[in-house]
């Protein structure tokens, strides 16, 4: 029943996680030109932003199509529902990437202290696991997963508390240059990874019809 | 809110409850030996558009049919079970079908007014419960066409024959002629399948108009039609070939084409089978 509106569904959610592909190779790429100074590599993720909007875009477009022509129901009206929602997110997630490009960009041609770079690469790092685990939820409905996005966005969040501790500490005034672009980047990845837990509650939405109320902010 | 009609299947008390118009409790179903409705229990809300849908042969229709003992003219059903209308059995040993089809009126996919003048086919029902002055005949001729939003569109042609009307406009004079005895609920068999676009948006607004005082029920085929008249839904099925048809899922209608509950359900609506 329905053969080619389920072909449709199943293309549209197939091209929403190729976007989210392109975002955590954007984010990848972003944190890679800022540790090791590679603005080539920050040129690249500047410049293929604009392909990730028009893709954006286009999600957006094509779900408002089918929702128009369609009459989508239940589970597959949630579907297109929370893919409107995730490459909205998307979108801002590939602009915070771009963002951090920009940060490489002004701090490549100084080597600021160790300990600062090893706290962006570990921040990072755990950015990329977010946005795997993200990726993953989507594509698998995993409940379970998607619900565990909160719990793995924690420690980014206490790592950009200790950037700020670190940052206090710097005595040349070059390196508190440079370390303000970092701070900057930091809290750019922190907001990558608050994306990807938003887009953890639309998958939660998707998959059981229910939205689940979030937990308390911390005092 | 979702009814949970399953666990209530075995409560054989209607419910006290002053916005339940009609109250079903553990509805079987006979046609002869063969049974077409099991162990069906809900509660029709009053003053809203109550819609039923299902694939086809899943006894959408037959159960329409109990709430005013049109089964009854076929020969050899059976009806057991419980159903009440403002709290009244309506199967009750001195029960006037004749009476309780006044109260619970009905309207047919084909739209059926009799071979005779508009204005006739409205003044019939008054007419057969005893009504004869002419002023009063003239005023709940008038009264109901305008319910029916059909009294611009005949109001200088009344002396017409009712078949003279377009498909849309004869539904609608059915349902005038129907409002004409004041009932209380309002049965509509797929009222939209053989009348064009136009006329259906007239009718799907009109039952939002008329349920302020008359308690709808629409089995419709139409998903989007249930979708966008309903207050509530219920989806039936007939789960395997000679079977009973069951109630799988009862509950406000944006719930059941958001989030149904139940898989057979979410498959139904979505497309994926019937």
């Amino acid at each position: 029943m329905r053969e080619n509106f389920r072909k449709e569904l199943k293309d549209l959610k197939a091209n929403v996680l190729d976007i989210g592909r392109s975002i955590v190779d954007a984010t990848h790429m972003a944190v890679q030109a800022l540790v090791e100074g590679d603005l080539e590599l920050a040129e690249r993720v500047i410049a293929g932003d604009d392909e990730i909007d028009q893709r954006c875009l286009a999600v957006e477009e094509h779900t408002i199509e089918i929702i128009a022509t369609q009459f989508p129901v239940a589970r597959d009206l949630r579907l297109l529902h929370s893919l409107g929602y995730i490459v909205m997110h998307f979108e801002r997630m590939g602009d915070l990437s771009v963002n951090i490009a920009k940060a490489a960009r002004r701090t490549a041609s100084r080597r600021g202290p160790q300990t600062l770079n090893d706290l962006i690469l570990a921040q990072g790092n755990l950015v990329h696991r977010v946005l795997e685990a993200m990726l993953e939820a989507l594509d698998k409905k995993d409940l379970e997963l998607a619900r565990k996005l909160q719990d793995l966005d924690e420690p980014i969040d206490h790592l950009f508390k200790q950037f700020f501790r670190e940052l206090a500490r710097l005595q040349d005034e070059e390196d508190i240059e440079w370390a303000s672009s970092m701070v900057l980047a930091s809290r750019y990845l922190e907001r990558i990874a608050d994306h990807a837990v938003d887009i953890g509650d639309r998958i939660t939405y998707m998959v059981t019809g229910q939205f689940e109320a979030p937990p308390e902010e911390e005092g | 809110m979702n009814h949970t009609l399953v666990e209530h299947a075995s409560d054989s008390t209607p419910l006290a409850d002053s916005s339940v118009k009609i109250a079903v409790r553990g509805l079987d179903f006979y046609y002869g030996d063969f049974q077409a409705l099991a162990d069906i229990t809900c509660d029709i809300e009053d003053n809203a558009v109550t819609a039923f849908i299902g694939p086809s042969g899943c006894g959408k229709s037959t159960f329409l049919r109990c709430f005013n003992r049109m089964n009854d003219l076929i020969i050899g059903t059976k009806v057991e079970g419980l159903i009440t209308l403002d709290g009244q059995d309506i199967y009750a040993p001195g029960i006037d079908p004749v009476d309780l089809r006044r109260r619970v009126g009905m309207i047919f996919q084909q739209p059926n007014p009799f071979p005779m003048t508009i204005y006739d086919n409205v003044a019939y029902g008054p007419r057969l419960h005893g009504m004869r002055k002419k002023a009063d005949l003239d005023e709940v001729v008038e009264t109901s066409l305008k319910r029916a939003n059909l009294w611009k569109e005949v109001k200088d042609i009344l002396g017409r024959g009712g078949l003279t009307l377009s498909g849309g406009q004869q539904q609608r004079l059915c349902i005038a002629r129907v409002l004409a005895v004041q009932p209380d609920v309002l049965l509509m068999d797929e009222p939209c399948s053989a009348i064009d676009p136009t006329s259906v948006q007239k009718i799907e607004d009109l039952m939002a108009e008329l349920k302020s005082s008359v308690t709808i029920i629409i089995v419709t085929h139409n998903m989007q039609q249930a979708a966008r008249v309903s207050d509530e839904t219920a989806f039936f099925l007939q789960e395997e070939m000679g079977q009973p048809a069951i109630l799988v899922e009862f509950g406000r209608t944006a719930d059941i084409f958001t989030s149904p509950k139940d898989k057979r359900t979410e498959d139904y609506i979505t497309g994926r089978f019937g």
